[in-house]
Order: C-alpha cells, then structure tokens, then sequence
C-alpha cells in the first residue's frame, strides 16, 4: 500500500510540472548532453585508430580501454574529486561542486564506452570499404569519413549507450557535485538524498523519467541494429 | 614507348614461408594482362602489393621512367594505380556518389564530377541504376559500377582481382565487354582471373604465377586488334 500510494504520489507529481522535479531532469540531461558532446569526438576518433591502425603496443591500448570501462564510478569520482580540490592539480578552476565537475565526471566515465564500442563497431567493418577509398585516392581523414559513415550505426549505439550509462550514473556525480538543490541536483543523486529521507514520491517520480529515458533509449538502439542488420542483409 | 612499371627483385613473404619472388616485372601503357596460377599462388597478393594494399620487397620499382616506392606506397602511383575487389564493395550512398568518390577525393568541381560520372554510367551502362541503392545491386551491376568508379579517375594502371568470378550469363558478358574499351582508352590493364573468354580476349598478355615465379607470355596489343 504504501508504494503504491508513493507511486500514486510520484505521479501526481510529474503530471503536476513541479518546478523543481522538471528542473532536475533538465539538469541531467543538459550535463549529460554537454559531456557526450564533448566525449564523443574524442571517442570516436580515438577508436577508430586503435581500430585503425597498427601499432605497438595496440592489443594492450584495447585492454586498458575495454577494463576502463569497469571501473566504478565512485573511483572515478574519487579521483576526479582529488584533481578538481583546492589542493590538486585543477583546484584553480574552482570546479568542484559544480556542474562542470559533474561534466567533467561525465565525460570520463563516457570515453571507455564510447571509445570501446566505436572500436568494435570500426573493427568489424568489412575492411574492403576502407582499401576501396583508399585505392580511390582518399585521404587519411576522408577514408575515416568513409569507414565511420559505413559504421553509423554502431557510433550511434556508442553515443546512445555513452548517454545511458552517463545518465543513470550516482556515485561521480555525488562525489563531485556536492548534491546541490538546483545547481548540482541530478536525477540519480535526488533519488538517492529523497529516499534517504524517506520521502519517495519525487524518488519515485525520477525512477519513472529513468526508466523511460533507459526504454527510449533501448528502443532507438533496437531500431538502429534493424536498419544495421537491413543493410548488411542487402549487401 | 616507356614503360608504364617495371620491377626488379619483387617478393613477398608471410614469415617464413614466401609467396612469390619475382625477378622482373614488366608492364607496358595500355595494354592488357591476365593473371593466372593455381589457388594460392599469390595473384591477389600480387595485385594488393600492386596497388599498395600489402607491404613487400623489391629492389628497384620504376612507374613511367620514374624511380619509385611500394612502401611507403609513392603519392604518384597512388594516383594513377586503382584496385578493384573481386566482390566489389560499395558506400552506402548512391550509385552516382560512389562513382564520383575518388573525383571528390581529388577535390574536382562538383559540375565537372557530376558530368564526369555521367559519362562513366552512360559507358558502364549503368545509367539505370542512378536511383538504386548501391547495397541492393547485383554482383554484376556492383562490378560494372567499380569499373566505371575506376574508370572515371583515368587510371594507368587498373588491377581487377578476379572481375568475372561469381557472374553468370549476361553479367559476365558485360563485364568482359568493358575491358578492351578500358585499354583502349590508354589504362594498362592486370587482371587475376581463371576466366577463358577474358584469357582469349585479343592481345591480352599472359601472366603465369609459378611456384613462386612469375612467367609471361606475350600477344598482340588490344588495342591493335
């Protein structure tokens, strides 16, 4: 009874535009879109090089990146905290406990998973497309154009796979961000302070906003392997 | 007339084991080769080190009287030498992009791309499949617009790794048709093929890959016949 009255509740308060419920979600999203805007030239350039290219030491580069993608948050948070402090080495930016802290958060947590997945993406292309565009005359840069167009749709499931995992992340953004009302305030810390103070219906009413953002995203990820999967069955 | 590429001591070697190891290499302007030797000879390989596609060895490379570099593969030759697939891939664009592709990437004006492409559907025969999707094109429609993709950059050197295999009936016959048309319009022509009817097409010169060996028998010049 008493979740369902929570639920009740969190509803109610959705539907009603409460100011700061809404404010919180644009502010996980606007950070979340910042540090993948930010993440995702990075990542996609870097794997399609790893991918790309041969080099001593590659297979040792896939490993750390592919183990990097374990790390936990909190470890990430808590290394990012020491950076960001008075006393690190960016303690002059003056960004901790601040949204760019939790970009900044964002954006390291977000490289391993989009660099691995645009890795994996540009390594199970057909390597005819890149040979074609280079025996064409292509440059460098164009045949990455070339081979990254080929293999959209697996940058795109890197990108929205990033924007989930950024998204619905709790320990970096605590750590960093300090849990601030209306400055630092994510879904994910919110649910987090809300429930510690036994008040659920604004932590149930973020938990409904994740799990659809998480459907969304899962839907879109499930339309583009289908327009993947129809272009490779055709070719 | 020079020639269009000589090679000296050409080798290739996959660790211990070696591929081929060629004395001479000896390709005139304009003029036709076929390619031929058992499966697993090395022909494709020799086509891929031809075209820069695979590292090898070799003493002294000459490309129209000009000294020159396999590896790293020399920007002249670059330009002038194109490979084609023996299943052809194509971008996932359109067909008039991926025919103008090496145009774009030679940063020619968009008109003079376009009229050039134009050219190169109507000689493929390909002008049908303007609006096709390049993925959903036959074998045979893929081969003929990879060679007018070729064509159109005017190569001098065309390397076709196996252009009929897998292509029946009129396919076939429209992919065999286009290659004299090619040498006469002043590309030197090497195919690796086991395809009699592109063996017995006139003038075309005979490569044999021999254990490792490369022999060469001579015919008349296409573009004589």
């Amino acid at each position: 009874m008493h979740l369902l009255d929570a639920l009740r509740d969190a509803c109610l308060l959705l539907l009603s535009g409460d100011a700061e419920l809404w404010g919180i979600i644009w502010l996980s999203i606007k950070t979340t879109l910042l540090a993948l805007l930010v993440a995702a030239p990075l990542a996609v350039l870097f794997g399609y090089l790893v991918a790309a290219r041969a080099f001593a030491g590659r297979r040792i580069v896939i490993w750390l990146v592919q183990a990097s993608m374990s790390l936990p948050t909190v470890l990430i948070g808590l290394l990012l905290y020491l950076t960001l402090s008075r006393q690190g080495p960016l303690g002059d930016f003056r960004w901790l406990f601040s949204q760019s802290a939790i970009v900044a958060g964002q954006v390291l947590i977000s490289l391993p998973v989009l660099t691995a997945f645009t890795l994996a993406a540009v390594q199970a292309a057909d390597l005819r497309v890149a040979e074609t565009a280079v025996t064409l005359g292509a440059s460098p840069w164009r045949v990455m154009r070339t081979v990254l167009h080929e293999v959209r749709y697996g940058v795109m499931a890197a990108v929205i796979s990033g924007f989930g995992r950024v998204i619905s992340e709790v320990g970096c953004a605590i750590m960093v961000g300090g849990n601030i009302a209306g400055e630092t305030r994510t879904i994910t810390t919110a649910i987090a302070l809300q429930t510690s103070k036994g008040e659920f219906a604004q932590g149930i009413a973020l938990g409904i906003v994740l799990v659809a953002i998480a459907l969304v995203i899962n839907a879109v990820m499930v339309a583009l392997q289908g327009d993947a999967r129809a272009g490779r069955g055709a070719a | 007339m020079t020639a269009l590429l000589e090679i000296e001591r050409l080798s290739k070697r996959f660790g211990e084991r070696e591929l081929f190891n060629i004395d001479r290499l000896h390709i005139q302007q304009a003029a036709a080769y076929v390619l031929t030797g058992l499966n697993g000879a090395g022909k494709s390989t020799l086509l891929r080190v031809l075209a820069g596609l695979e590292q090898a060895e070799a003493q002294r490379v000459c490309f129209l009287g000009q000294q020159m570099r396999l590896s790293p593969y020399s920007r002249a030759m670059r330009e002038a030498v194109v490979y084609v697939h023996q299943h052809p891939v194509m971008f996932s664009t359109s067909v008039a992009h991926n025919i103008g592709y090496g145009l774009e990437a030679r940063g020619l004006p968009k008109a003079e791309i376009a009229r050039l492409v134009d050219e190169a559907m109507d000689w493929a025969g390909v002008e049908h499949l303007r609006g096709s999707k390049p993925l959903n094109l036959s074998g045979g429609e893929k081969q003929r617009i990879a060679l007018a993709r070729a064509k159109v950059l005017s190569p001098k050197l065309l390397l076709l790794d196996e252009p009929t295999s897998n292509l029946d009936g009129a396919a076939r016959e429209q992919v065999i048709a286009l290659i004299p048309s090619l040498v006469r319009s002043g590309s030197s022509v090497i195919m690796a093929c086991h395809d009699r009817d592109l063996i017995a097409l006139p003038g075309v010169q005979r490569l044999k890959l021999r254990e490792g060996r490369l022999q060469m028998r001579q015919q008349q010049r296409v573009h004589a016949a």
